[in-house]
């Protein structure tokens, strides 16, 4: 039985997936400390230049805008991707309906039943990262909102159309998680937690299918290739 | 059906809290126009009550500079260019023109007796001293039968012309049998909408009558709503904080002799010059917040330091009010200035949401998972050692079972 080496991702899309990584552990690291500030600045010195909860907010704002742009780029490659393009596996045709299942059952029979092709990305993987694309619009739209709030008077460094814009597109977040601004802070807080949850599933999940499929998968976002079985 | 579309149609036209200070020299213009004509309209009307604003001023000792400075700084808190200075001075004049039935419902009073109970009174507070107040359960002498005759009758004269004022919420449940009032046992539901009907505008003043406030915290067991929540068909103006700002008060009544309109209101019906910026944005200890210096326990270091109270649960960051500039108490100070944290008064639903001593991730909110009261930190982390076990169930059993597989 012989191997086949086959390209699943290119620099850019590997590039891309490990700025989204590291963001989002900024992202974070940086919101923990915004919702709840976890470590103290020196009390002990009071002229000492610490400017500690604003460089964590300038982080968190400054990751959140790399993560946007990069969701944008995602987005493109939804449609236009010269891999699979992940929207045909979104789809809920039968096709993709029976390879959803069978990669499901794959997983929960511990892989002894595998019944679908492994060299490309399957329609279970699609769902799972579409949610998860899902989870990133919801944090971009109600960080978006939270942060419009320190904008009343309805100026930025950039212009008024920047807040106005922001009202426009997020205000809705307030009346959907609610009605309160406290509850757009707590959907932002809880689906945190959801994406954290996210994230080990999915580390956990590519490490599995790496024992145990024995096809390299891990290193789709490293070197970009895996391998299949040649019959 | 209705509300459910009213929800719909708001959530697709939620005005942002923006307020323009500066609409150019034509719409000033033409806003003097309608104040002076306004104004002069007024000025010939009877006066509905004999106080005047010089009888009440003369009699604290107040002279007429000390209202001139007042008219200027009410003037800048209106948002309007200096030179109506002189129009705002006139309007508190006119004041004892605009008749004013003030309803008492399920409350503790406190709006009352924020604005009447100062012994150093500012100008704000005496100008709503001079207002023609027709009807106020809580302050006239006459009860029962002949309370309830002065009302109608006061309804009656200034039928169409009067403004509404509401303190305290609506309880809903059981019929509303759980707040009545008058011989007759009137629920208080109706009660607002008998008065509510005939008035020019409604003025909700107070936390409670604009969002049920404390009645309708959790379990809401008297159903308390806010009067946006059943009066239809009326200008609703919500002011709200607990207690109420007297200035503000003062503020809208004035903009209302001044134009005969209501002022702009932001997305919850509130009057945007007051409460159109946010109180951390103004806060005296902005920097403690930005600098990472926070007070960890009361009593502490930080705390004789004036650190910043957001760790004690202020929620100032999400809470928009003119407190931390106009301030309570004839101006004397305000609850983070004494070094309490804020808590949301001025917010819907605030008992529940944001009036706690702890920041909003180790609040006890009610759970999305339940009934059980979690903070939103140990429910995520519940979550996390939730996925974790999971995730350990299914490698460990990889391990044993998956071998097999492997092996053939």
């Amino acid at each position: 039985m012989s191997y086949k080496k086959i390209e699943r991702m290119t620099g850019f899309m590997r590039f891309n997936h490990w700025v989204v990584a590291i963001s989002m552990v900024i992202a974070i690291v940086t919101g923990l400390y915004i919702g709840h500030p976890y470590y103290q600045s020196f009390i002990a010195d009071p002229a000492v230049d610490k400017y500690v909860m604003a460089w964590n907010r300038l982080l968190h704002f400054i990751v959140a805008i790399i993560f946007d742009v990069s969701s944008i780029v995602v987005a493109y490659l939804y449609f236009f991707s010269r891999f699979e393009k992940a929207y045909k596996k979104l789809i809920p045709t039968w096709t993709n309906i029976k390879e959803f299942v069978d990669v499901l059952v794959n997983l929960i029979t511990l892989n002894r039943v595998k019944k679908f092709d492994s060299s490309h990305a399957d329609s279970f993987n699609a769902v799972f990262f579409f949610v998860f694309h899902m989870m990133l619009i919801w944090m971009l739209l109600t960080g978006l909102q939270l942060y419009v709030h320190g904008l009343a008077s309805g100026l930025s460094s950039i212009g008024s159309w920047w807040p106005a814009v922001l009202h426009l597109t997020t205000d809705w977040t307030v009346v959907v998680t609610g009605g309160t601004f406290m509850d757009v802070r707590l959907s932002h807080h809880y689906t945190m937690y959801a994406i954290i949850v996210w994230i080990m599933f999915h580390v956990y999940y590519q490490v599995w299918r790496t024992i145990f499929w024995k096809e390299g998968d891990v290193n789709i976002v490293i070197g970009g290739d895996k391998f299949i079985k040649e019959k | 059906m209705i509300e459910k579309r009213e929800a719909l149609a708001k959530m697709f036209s939620a005005k942002g809290s923006k307020v323009n200070t500066n609409r150019g020299t034509e719409y000033y213009d033409s806003l003097m126009k309608t104040m002076t004509l306004r104004l002069n309209e007024l000025e010939q009307t009877t006066a509905a009550s004999k106080t005047s604003i010089s009888s009440v001023l003369e009699s604290e000792g107040l002279d007429r500079r000390d209202f001139m400075k007042w008219a200027s700084a009410a003037c800048a808190a209106l948002m309007l260019p200096a030179n109506f200075t002189p129009l705002i001075a006139q309007a508190a004049e006119l004041m004892n023109r605009v008749p004013i039935i003030w309803i008492e419902l399920q409350d503790c009073a406190g709006n009352s007796e924020a604005i009447l109970r100062s012994d150093a009174p500012t100008i704000d507070e005496l100008i709503l001293e001079t207002i023609s107040l027709e009807f106020n359960e809580t302050l006239m002498a006459a009860s029962g039968h002949a309370a309830e005759e002065h009302l109608e009758e006061a309804m009656h004269t200034f039928k169409g012309k009067y403004l509404c004022v509401v303190e305290g919420s609506i309880p809903l449940a059981m019929d509303g049998l759980y707040g009545t009032i008058g011989a007759k046992a009137e629920t208080f539901k109706d009660h607002l909408l008998r008065v509510a009907k005939d008035s020019a505008a409604v003025v909700a003043v107070g936390t409670c009558a604009t969002f049920g406030g404390v009645p309708a915290a959790s379990p809401n067991p008297t159903g308390a709503v806010g009067v946006q929540d059943i009066v239809r068909g009326k200008p609703i103006i919500n002011i709200p904080a607990c207690p109420a700002n007297p200035a503000n008060i003062t503020g809208t009544i004035l903009h209302f002799v001044l134009t005969g309109q209501i002022p702009e209101l932001d997305h919850l019906n509130r009057p945007k010059f007051a409460f159109g910026y946010r109180i951390h944005d103004n806060c005296e200890r902005r920097a403690h917040f930005d600098a990472g210096e926070f007070v960890e326990e009361w009593g502490d270091e930080g705390a004789k330091n004036n650190f910043c109270l957001y760790k004690m649960g202020c929620k100032g960051p999400m809470t928009f009010n003119n407190c931390s500039i106009v301030r309570y108490n004839s101006g004397t100070n305000w609850p983070i200035g004494v070094g309490h944290g804020c808590i949301g008064c001025s917010e819907p639903q605030f008992w529940d949401k944001y009036a706690q001593e702890r920041p909003m991730a180790d609040t006890h909110f009610k759970a999305p998972s339940g009934g059980v009261e979690k903070t939103v930190d140990e429910f995520g982390l519940g979550l996390l050692t939730a996925a974790g076990i999971g995730i350990g169930i299914h490698a460990t059993a990889s391990i044993l079972a998956g071998k097999k597989e492997g092996d053939e």
